[in-house]
């Protein structure tokens, strides 16, 4: 299998790295925590039994679904980030750009000012059901100009209006649900059950097997469309195909964690580095290194302050604004 | 030699402009046919009728005696193969990333690379004398070294006609002479668009002239390359000679003198002359 392939060669040390690396994350970040947990008691509760119910608690209820889901939302996030540097041949690009966010944005606030306080559990789903629209609409708009280069330009477009449309609801709305909402925005692993874990993993696996299957494909297009085309590529719907896949995983990530940007712009830079450009070893990379890196930046979430967890959208956009800079910075010193 | 390619009667228009005003030809195996015309002549829109890349265009092209419009995408891409200098790659494509594109039209979904395909690019690398390149950047590699990269991508792609668009664009006299030297001594079909006409005339066996969609002619060089028709054509006095050295013949073009200016500025500038391209375009 293609994957194999990928992970032989000159790569093989940078992938055995990082395949040790998630386990050690995964391992590691468990025990992280207002609870004191050491990494033998996870040994003693996966193999045998926990040593205290309160152990039983903290590991299966609470810490393993929170560490799981951040794992599956990092890898899709890094993922669809780049699918769609490579697809749209763009290094900025960034799954939130398609307006995902915003339509995410205003779907919880719409249900946030119809629904009843008992009826929140229906915020995931609006959620989801926003962001479907806003990609909805920028496919349409980009479809409508012929030109799917402008794309990107189309979701900033939507997303400020999307934007602007929710501020006005939460502005006139109750203060309560606005909190609600921009609370949401902010992004946090803290209520995610099992559940969301098998729905994230899921659409991740759809995604890479997909892209699997025609990394060929999304390699021509580095070179031009014009040159894929050539290849026999059928350019607009490759496009079309890979963009519905990026908004669905994202979509699917926005509805149960929040707003956590950055992480898909941000992680496939870093990965080019390491093993090269093409889609096979890009993609494996980034949804390895993009998966620990949330991890991580959930401990630091959960652990930095002693009587609060920070929202862990705030410190990926934190990271991610330096990180920029110093790209920018490295550049100007190169060339 | 066999007929490969027939062109026939093909027309092609954007909004009811023609850029293609029935043109008929044929291509036979081992042919350089070099395509030439001044700017908006229709040079690359024929190319791109030809690799089936425009939708709407009239008249027939058939390969091997069945129509171009029959075969499949990746089956046109065994047979053809385009080298087009692009805007430059964002990412840091390799040499060999590069090469390796052209195992697509054999590869089904999910296939992985074989130590034949392996060898195979490092063969056509071999080929165009870049072996040793094969982890450089493609964008940190010269304008010659960048044709030559992507000539070496089309054997991979074992096409049966090879299309250049522009090939010796940007490139300095030795690298112009260098890959057209590398295509002829290829041994297959190519078909070319090419503005310098004296490097036509040395390395094609034959030339269409284009001037304004229509094909002007369709002959040897010595047949096409004539100081009236050129004169017609690109609006130049032109001067021509046959020269001893090389075997073929040159040609001159002197400014024009101000009256010819003139008409030239006065010939009212029709959109059907301008190349309709709706696949460029910059990433947003």
């Amino acid at each position: 299998m293609s994957v194999i392939h990928a992970l032989k060669g000159k790569n093989t040390w940078v992938f055995s790295g990082l395949i040790i690396l998630t386990f050690f994350s995964l391992v590691m970040s468990i025990t992280f925590g207002a609870a004191t947990i050491t990494p033998l008691d996870i040994f003693q509760c996966v193999i045998n039994e926990c040593a205290t119910p309160m152990h039983d608690m903290v590991i299966w209820q609470i810490r393993i679904p929170r560490v799981l889901v951040g794992l599956a939302a990092g890898m899709g996030l890094a993922c669809a980030g780049a699918i769609l540097q490579n697809v749209t041949r763009n290094p900025l690009a960034d799954p939130y750009l398609f307006g995902i966010i915003s339509g995410a944005g205003l779907g919880a606030t719409i249900a946030t000012l119809v629904l009843s306080e008992d009826q929140m559990l229906a915020l995931p789903l609006a959620a989801f059901l926003g962001a479907l629209f806003s990609v909805i609409i920028v496919f349409g708009i980009a479809t409508l100009l012929r030109n799917m280069n402008h794309l990107l330009l189309t979701g900033v477009a939507v997303s400020f209006m999307l934007g602007s449309i929710s501020h006005f609801i939460l502005y006139l709305g109750d203060p309560f649900a606005t909190n609600r909402v921009i609370f949401w925005l902010m992004g946090s692993l803290t209520r995610v059950e099992m559940f969301h874990f098998y729905l994230i993993s899921a659409m991740v696996l759809i995604t890479l097997i997909t892209i699997f299957a025609l990394h060929r494909q999304i390699d021509a297009l580095l070179l031009g469309d014009e040159s894929a085309a050539s290849l026999g590529v059928n350019v607009d719907k490759l496009r079309i195909i890979l963009l519905a896949l990026c908004a669905a995983v994202t979509a699917t990530i926005v509805a149960y964690c929040g707003g956590i940007g950055f992480v898909g712009l941000m992680i496939p830079h870093i990965v080019r580095q390491l093993v090269g450009v093409t889609t096979m070893p890009l993609i494996l990379g980034s949804a390895l290194v993009g998966g620990c890196f949330l991890v991580w930046v959930d401990v630091l979430a959960r652990s930095a302050l002693s009587n609060v967890e920070i929202p862990i959208g705030i410190i990926t956009s934190a990271i991610g604004s330096i990180f920029f800079l110093a790209i920018m910075y490295r550049t100007r010193k190169t060339g | 030699m066999s007929t490969l390619l027939r062109v026939e009667s093909v027309s092609w228009s954007v909004e009811q402009h023609a850029i293609l005003n029935n043109i008929s030809f044929d291509v036979k195996r081992g042919d350089i046919i070099g395509i030439i015309g001044p700017n908006g002549a229709g040079k690359t829109s024929l190319l791109k009728c030809l690799l089936n890349q425009y939708k709407n265009w009239q008249g027939s092209i058939k390969l091997k005696h069945k129509n171009l419009t029959q075969y499949k995408p990746h089956e046109l891409a065994q047979i053809f193969a385009l080298v087009v200098q692009n805007s430059p790659p964002i990412f840091d494509l390799t040499v060999y990333d590069v090469v390796r594109m052209g195992l697509l039209p054999y590869k089904a979904l999910f296939a992985r690379d074989t130590d034949i395909d392996k060898k195979e690019i490092m063969l056509a690398l071999e080929k165009v004398g870049l072996a040793s390149s094969q982890t450089q950047f493609f964008n940190t590699l010269s304008g010659g070294e960048q044709q030559r990269v992507l000539i070496a991508k089309a054997l991979v792609q074992k096409a049966k006609i090879l299309v250049l668009d522009e090939p010796t664009n940007h490139l300095d006299i030795f690298y112009q002479h260098q890959i057209l030297q590398l295509v002829k001594a290829l041994n297959i079909t190519v078909i070319m668009t090419i503005h310098d006409l004296n490097l036509a005339a040395q390395y094609c066996n034959r030339l269409l002239l284009l001037n304004k969609g229509r094909l002007v002619s369709n002959s040897s060089v010595d047949e096409v390359l004539t100081p009236q028709v050129l004169t017609e054509v690109f609006g130049l006095p032109c001067y021509r000679e046959d020269a001893q050295h090389c075997g073929v013949p040159r040609v001159y073009f002197y400014p024009a003198t101000d009256d010819q200016a003139n008409d030239k500025a006065n010939t009212p500038f029709t959109s059907s002359t301008a190349v309709y391209d709706n696949n460029k375009g910059q990433t947003a």
